[in-house]
């Protein structure tokens, strides 16, 4: 559908990739928050670097594509300087699992306020296919031939113990699920964390395999136990809202409801302050 | 033979961490403020937290002064190991004091007061050594008792009581001892004491700074936590997240929301910190940090100072793309060019590194900034329609427009279109790289506008930068010296055109480095070659008397 999200960037995403599912549900979640007032003006996109990251380009939202790894760190930076801004961020396994790791957590830690998009495929598909921190062991990719050594880590079990304060699962065949995830996780007033799985059809194809194991919960987890138990499954892989609280978002512990871009002293006010510091 | 002013008085006192040495210090400072003298006061401690040696030491003169000097009238050791560091640095005519009690085993010479023993049955004896070194300098001073006793009300609060009764009592052991033995000379200075990083912290400020990043390193952290302290009076928000690289992907962010952002970090940290260089170079944002330089490389030692980063700082960062290098030589220029600084990675959309070092960093002087003269940050703002958030113009600076904005507002870490949007097309990597090379030039044409050297004096001329140069002057004064000081505040890009006219004079390069990086850089940028270098790098700052003892050898 072309509307004012299209862009003219051409889509260099292979045929049948999970990130058209993602790209969809995105568009369909921004349509859904222009309903409920929040205007696409008022979302800051930030992405960080893979085949995900490709999705900066392909739609029609202000933003800012950040390094490597690194997305998390500078959407902070945007939410704590305009706290009016809605964040909404899209990140890969491998550079958010790996690289970024200490900010994904952190940034759950603090419950900034932020929209968090994992485009979970369990490889680095851009640069060829290596193994990441969510592959399973025995992964073979161009880094890890022989197989990978190592057992994955579980990022839904890691959100909810480093304090996340939304955490949810989709999945990119289930788009219309997976938007609406997207709209409750921008409304959330705090850390919102999506992963959400995704096939690569180059270098992991598990469409079979997620259209067989995953499947809506039919209710929300009882609390934080019961959503650590479902999360921790690896036979079935549940997909809908693990956990939903309520807690005060770092921007407003840290600062109040100060707005440091608009909120800014003037030039007499700030020499006023600083004679006054100095008593002359 | 010693270079020393007639007109300076130095007391220093040392001790263990934890015995209240840098307060002392202060309050030090404070009695020569109150006589209307100017002080220039030089902690030194180790990184530890009980326990090893600190020693503060306040150099003052009824003029400006631009140092402290080693070599004290009256100095106050805590304990043994104090006494052995300063005992050897008297000035003829002045007197070394020490605790008596702490002394141990074997001879010495000195002033003896059993500081220590005085203290028996207060709470925290060890916190109240302190106050002990202050009496002694009242006394040293001709303080009268209830004055001295009234500043230890203002200066020491907490517990006023036990504080004024060992005040009290060391005073009147020191008084029949060496009462009135200085009269220092009064002035009329009003000049408020301000440290180096409260400096760079109210510049950045006074022209607009509204959010700051740091992570804790030594020497920055002074920075942070001046900042952090003031951020509700001011109203700067102050962030300290989980790392280095965390700081500046923040900073970074926050000016694309257009707020007015700030980083702090030293040698380490900066270090983690070269790709986000690299990163605010390519998304064009106007990001500035603060390097407070300590000895490396490496973890290096923490605390100790040294000037070896320059190299670094002006080539950290993959790819091709201006920033702004400067650094000041005294507190006053600290604020000046903090603001300065500000205001120019906004107009050209680039990072700039204010570079100082612990020296400067963490030291204190009487000074008089000059608030006014503060510049302010003043982006270029697009307006209309047609918006390109890196729109090609002649001079390689696109007009901002901030969030929240009808107007596509796209920043990249990629290599790119105007419009933000990746590329890899041969003409567009062609425009974007001259864009941004248009940009330096256009920087460099903006600098030679500017003052961005500073000469003062007639004679041989020194080449030397940062805090080296606060050194150098007094160092002049000291010995008897005439020199001409020429001082690039601007690093990089570098005032070659200014610089050039000293490639045929015998310069003497001073600097705190052990190969003359600095040195190096001169002959690099601007041809100039260094008759002498005269490199300190022990992890302390040039002494005047030590250093004019080298410039006397050379000029």
């Amino acid at each position: 559908m072309a509307d004012d999200l299209t862009t003219t960037a051409p889509n260099t995403w292979c045929p049948g990739c999970g990130n058209f599912g993602i790209y969809n549900a995105l568009r369909k979640a921004v349509h859904g928050l222009g309903e409920k007032n929040i205007p696409k003006d008022t979302l800051a996109h930030v992405t960080g670097i893979g085949c995900h990251g490709k999705i900066f380009d392909y739609i029609g939202l202000s933003g800012f594509a950040a390094l490597h790894g690194r997305a998390l760190a500078t959407a902070q930076g945007i939410q704590l300087s305009n706290p009016g801004l809605k964040v909404i961020v899209n990140v890969g396994d491998g550079d958010t699992m790996g690289e970024g790791l200490e900010h994904v957590i952190f940034s759950a830690k603090r419950n900034a306020d932020m929209a968090v998009i994992l485009h979970d495929n369990g490889v680095y598909a851009l640069t060829t296919g290596q193994v990441t921190p969510l592959s399973e062991k025995g992964f073979r990719g161009p880094s890890t031939p022989g197989g990978n050594p190592e057992e994955p880590l579980n990022p839904l079990v890691m959100m909810l113990e480093a304090g996340a304060t939304f955490v949810a699962r989709g999945y990119s065949g289930k788009t219309d699920h997976l938007a609406e995830l997207i709209v409750r996780a921008v409304m959330h007033e705090g850390f919102a964390f999506i992963d959400c799985l995704q096939p690569c059809v180059s270098f992991n194809n598990t469409y079979e395999r997620y259209n067989r194991i995953t499947e809506l919960m039919d209710r929300p987890p009882a609390g934080f136990d019961e959503a650590l138990s479902i999360a921790r499954r690896k036979d079935k892989l549940a997909l809908g809202v693990f956990y939903d609280v309520k807690k005060p978002p770092h921007h407003r512990e840290l600062q109040g409801e100060r707005n440091p871009a608009r909120d800014s002293q003037s030039r007499q006010e700030r020499l006023g302050r600083i004679r006054k510091l100095h008593g002359v | 033979m010693f270079s020393i002013a007639e007109d300076v008085f130095t007391f220093l006192v040392g001790g263990k961490a934890g015995e209240g040495v840098k307060k002392a210090g202060s309050v030090a400072a404070r009695i020569f403020t109150g006589l209307g003298r100017d002080i220039f006061q030089l902690d030194e401690y180790e990184s530890l937290i009980r326990g090893g040696h600190n020693f503060s030491v306040v150099s003052t003169a009824p003029r400006e002064i631009s140092s402290h000097y080693l070599h004290a009238d009256l100095a106050v050791a805590l304990d043994r190991r104090s006494y052995e560091k300063h005992a050897g640095h008297i000035r003829p005519g002045g007197l070394i004091v020490a605790n008596s009690d702490a002394m141990g085993e074997g001879s010495w010479d000195g002033i003896r007061i059993p500081l220590t023993s005085k203290a028996k049955g207060i709470p925290n004896p060890e916190l109240r050594m302190g106050v002990g070194a202050v009496a002694i300098l009242a006394a040293a001073l001709g303080l009268a008792k209830n004055e001295f006793l009234e500043l230890v009300r203002a200066e020491y609060p907490r517990d006023i009581e036990n504080n004024t009764l060992y005040g009290a009592s060391i005073y009147d052991v020191a008084q029949p001892l060496l009462g009135s033995r200085f009269r220092l000379e009064r002035g009329n200075s009003a000049r408020p004491i301000v440290g180096g990083s409260e400096a760079v912290a109210l510049g950045a400020y006074a022209a607009g700074l509204d959010i700051f990043f740091a992570y804790p390193m030594t020497p920055s952290s002074t920075l942070l936590h001046f900042l952090a302290s003031k951020s509700g009076q001011l109203g700067v928000t102050v962030m300290h997240p989980e790392s280095e690289v965390a700081v500046i992907n923040m900073a970074v962010g926050a000016t694309y929301a257009g707020a007015r952002a700030m980083l702090g970090t030293s040698g380490g940290g900066f270090g983690l910190m070269a790709e986000g260089i690299s990163f605010a170079g390519m998304a064009e944002s106007p990001l500035l940090c603060f390097y407070a330089q300590r000895s490396g490389p490496s973890t290096g030692a923490a605390t100790l100072h040294e000037q070896s980063d320059l190299r670094f700082v002006v080539s950290a960062g993959h790819g091709e793309f201006p920033r702004i290098v400067a650094s000041p030589s005294d507190v006053r220029e600290a604020y000046t060019l903090a603001a300065e600084m500000m205001a120019l990675v906004w107009e050209f959309q680039t990072p700039g590194i204010l570079l100082t070092e612990k020296h400067l960093a963490e030291s204190t002087m009487s000074v008089s900034l000059d608030y006014d003269a503060a510049a302010n940050a003043a982006p270029v703002m697009h307006t209309g329609d047609g918006y390109l958030r890196y729109r090609d113009t002649p001079d390689g600076i696109s007009p901002l427009v901030f969030p929240p904005s009808r107007a596509m507002n796209k920043w990249t870490s990629h290599e790119h279109e105007e419009s933000g949007v990746y590329s890899e097309k041969e003409e567009t990597l062609v425009k974007m790289h001259d864009k941004r090379r248009r940009k330096g030039d256009a920087l460099v044409n903006r600098l030679k506008t500017m003052k961005t050297v500073n000469v003062s004096g007639t004679g041989p001329v020194i080449v030397t930068y940062g805090s080296t140069t606060m050194m150098v002057r007094e160092a002049l004064i000291a010995g008897k010296l005439n020199a001409k000081i020429v001082q690039p505040v601007y690093l990089e890009p570098f005032p070659v055109w200014e610089m050039e006219k000293y490639n045929r004079e015998k310069a003497v390069v001073v600097e705190q480095s052990s190969t003359g990086v600095f040195a190096i850089y001169l002959k690099e940028k601007a041809g100039i070659s260094a008759s002498s270098v005269i490199l300190k790098y022990d992890g302390h700052p040039f002494d005047p008397d030590e250093l004019a003892g080298k410039l006397r050898g050379v000029l």
